[in-house]
């Protein structure tokens, strides 16, 4: 059962348009993540649901009910907000129960809910403390004990951990989706960190210039990307860019200054000769062949490149080549045994499954 | 110490000493008026004309006389009266409004943001003429709605009030919208307990103001019963009805010692306020 939905969503800000012709379904109990940069329009989808802004176009729907036009308070939805939004004159208990005691919740039922919510959080000796004696994770927990209290059919998260340092954000990424599958309740989750959108989301939805770029599972917008930006957006390091043509003589392959890329099969049926392209090739894919030489360059389609640059990050290593005349840099991830020296010129191959292309316009080439 | 160390701080020592000093005759250059006329309230006539803050033969007799030939205690009361609610109105009415100039979107706010600007520029001495001529208009001449009602609204509160609403974080209002407020309890139950420095501040301002208005209700009010405490000092002093010095200042000392105890009791946030400390979540 869809528990949110939109159709058509449109905003604007003055002469700006931020969000346009936004449609998604969310199913019930699914945790749903929005992924992009800053100008993407993911918080203010999200403040569109809240109700916190107004709908210039189209329509919100919760549980199949339409909300476009209702006030926050009537929307049956919980927010927790980047910097917490706690009422810092207020204990955590004040925090976690004013909602309830504006909707006139009993007083029984109040306590009831916040202590079940404070056991949940560890927060329950922390109670009578106020947001400011509190630290920066345990104010985190309060911020979501008070959307968990509300007991509503969607929550909202605006990017909740960025205000948190790298080991606490990892911690509090955990706890949230643990707290997500145990309360089983549809989750709106923004970010801008896509390793939080990889690790969290049943679905991801990537947004650039207020457009979805692409829906779907973590692994299928990593393995295949539609479009040049979500292929850049998702994974870590990012993955290479190429500019060159397909070339095809035995079967077809990719060509630019310094490499040739075999591709596979199918590509050869769909597309031309000749046409440029963009080739992308994500940094764990690219294989150091340790008996590579330039004679099997031609016939594989390996990579020969130099090694300008040697990152050492413990379990792998970053490895950054310059391969061709006019250099492109390419980074390939590779394991720790056998690292070449800075200078080295060594041959790298990509298994052609692999391979990502992308056409003039940027959409990936099936 | 070492030697190398002792000279500048000697050095120090003495200019510390030299501006304690100059404070001090500077502090006592402020209080010792305040100080002589309040000792001089208990002075005999004869005794007034010293300069010793201590007098010789104290006697109340200056107050007796003050309360016995006008209506003090009633002009005490009609000046609370009025003071406190022209304070309270400004807090209420002004935090609204500048909630709504900071705070809410709606077609006009630059506009009203800029006129309320406009009316700072103003002297009140050019407004004087027509608003008396409206309130003789509105047949309010010697009624309480004269003293009040053109004091309600103060576009300087506004302004302070909105410029303290703005630091306010975004997500504060949210998430009481989120929790099921109306605007008007974000105002009251958010926004007012972190406004402390803000509110008191206006509070002090806009009583005092009108504590001390005097060409005001000069202007408005002739019957003795509804005047205030300044406006019935100096129609006393100056009428000659004090008849002594020291008549004069116990029905001064009247005045101020209202003054003096809502800063006493506003003191702590109104120093805050001055200094400039925010609020912090």
């Amino acid at each position: 059962m869809p528990s949110v939905s939109f159709d058509n969503v449109r905003k604007t800000f003055g002469a700006t348009t931020v969000v346009e012709d936004f449609n998604l379904v969310i199913e019930d109990g699914e945790l749903l993540v929005l992924v992009g940069g800053s100008g993407s329009g993911k918080s203010t989808i999200l403040r569109m649901v809240a109700g916190l802004e107004d709908v210039t176009s189209g329509t919100i729907r919760i549980d199949q009910r339409d909300v476009t036009p209702l006030p926050p308070r009537e929307r049956d939805v919980a927010m927790v907000f980047q910097d917490y939004g706690l009422y810092p004159h207020m204990t955590v208990r004040e925090n976690l129960s004013l909602g309830l005691r504006l909707r006139k919740v009993g007083g029984q039922e109040i306590d009831r809910r916040v202590t079940w919510a404070a056991g949940m959080l560890g927060l329950a000796p922390l109670l009578n403390r106020k947001p400011k004696q509190l630290s920066g994770g345990q104010r985190q927990r309060v911020a979501m004990g008070r959307a968990m209290v509300r007991e509503p059919k969607v929550f909202l998260f605006d990017e909740p951990l960025s205000n948190l340092d790298a080991g606490l954000r990892a911690q509090m990424r955990i706890e949230i989706g643990g707290l997500q599958r145990r309360l089983r309740t549809t989750t709106i989750y923004v970010t801008h960190d896509q390793v939080e959108a990889m690790t969290l989301g049943d679905r991801i939805v990537v947004l650039a210039d207020g457009r979805i770029q692409q829906v779907g599972r973590p692994i299928e917008l990593y393995r295949a990307p539609t479009n040049r930006f979500v292929a850049g957006f998702i994974g870590t390091p990012p993955m290479n860019f190429v500019e060159g043509v397909i070339e095809g003589q035995d079967g077809a392959a990719f060509a630019a200054d310094g490499m040739r890329v075999l591709l596979p099969d199918k590509t050869t049926a769909t597309h031309g000769r000749s046409e440029r392209v963009t080739l992308g090739i994500r940094p764990e894919d690219l294989k150091v062949d340790p008996a590579g030489d330039s004679a099997s360059v031609a016939e594989t389609g390996a990579i020969r490149g130099r090694v300008v640059l040697v990152e050492r990050l413990g379990g792998l290593s970053h490895l950054h080549l310059d391969v061709g005349s006019r250099p492109h840099r390419l980074m390939a991830s590779v394991s720790n045994d056998q690292l070449p020296a800075v200078g080295e010129t060594i041959t790298v191959h990509v298994p052609s499954d692999r391979v990502h292309l992308f056409g003039a316009d940027d959409r990936a080439l099936r | 110490m070492s030697p190398a160390r002792e000279g500048p701080g000697a050095g120090k020592a003495l200019r510390r000493i030299g501006l304690y000093t100059a404070l001090t005759l500077a502090a006592l250059t402020f209080i010792y008026p305040f100080i002589w006329m309040a000792s001089s309230t208990f002075k005999p006539p004869i005794e007034v004309g010293t300069l010793a803050l201590i007098p010789a033969d104290p006697t109340l007799d200056n107050y007796r006389t003050m309360w016995a030939r006008a209506p003090f205690g009633r002009a005490l009361l009609n000046s609370v009266l009025v003071a406190t609610t022209i304070t309270l109105a400004v807090l209420i009415f002004g935090s609204m409004t500048a909630y709504a100039l900071a705070r809410l979107h709606f077609r006009g706010r630059a506009a009203l943001n800029t006129v309320t600007l406009a009316v700072l520029l103003v002297p009140g001495q050019l407004t004087l003429i027509p608003l008396y001529t409206l309130i003789v208009q509105l047949g309010w001449i010697d009624t309480y709605a004269a003293l009040i009602v053109p004091y309600l609204f103060n576009a300087t509160a506004i302004l302070m009030m909105r410029q303290f609403f703005l630091q306010i974080p975004q997500s504060l209002i949210d998430a009481a919208r989120m929790d099921g407020m109306s605007e008007l309890r974000i105002l009251f139950t958010i926004f007012w307990p972190l406004s402390k420095p803000v509110l008191s501040i206006v509070a002090i301002f806009t009583f005092m103001g009108s504590w001390n208005e005097v060409l005001w209700p000069l202007l408005v009010v002739r019957e003795q019963q509804l005047m205030t405490l300044p406006q019935l000092l100096t129609v006393f002093a100056l009428g000659g009805g004090a008849g002594t010095v020291g008549v004069s200042l116990a029905a001064a000392m009247v005045l101020v010692i209202p003054v003096v105890i809502a800063y006493m009791f506003l003191q702590r946030n109104f120093i805050e306020s001055m200094a400039g400390a925010g609020i912090k979540g």
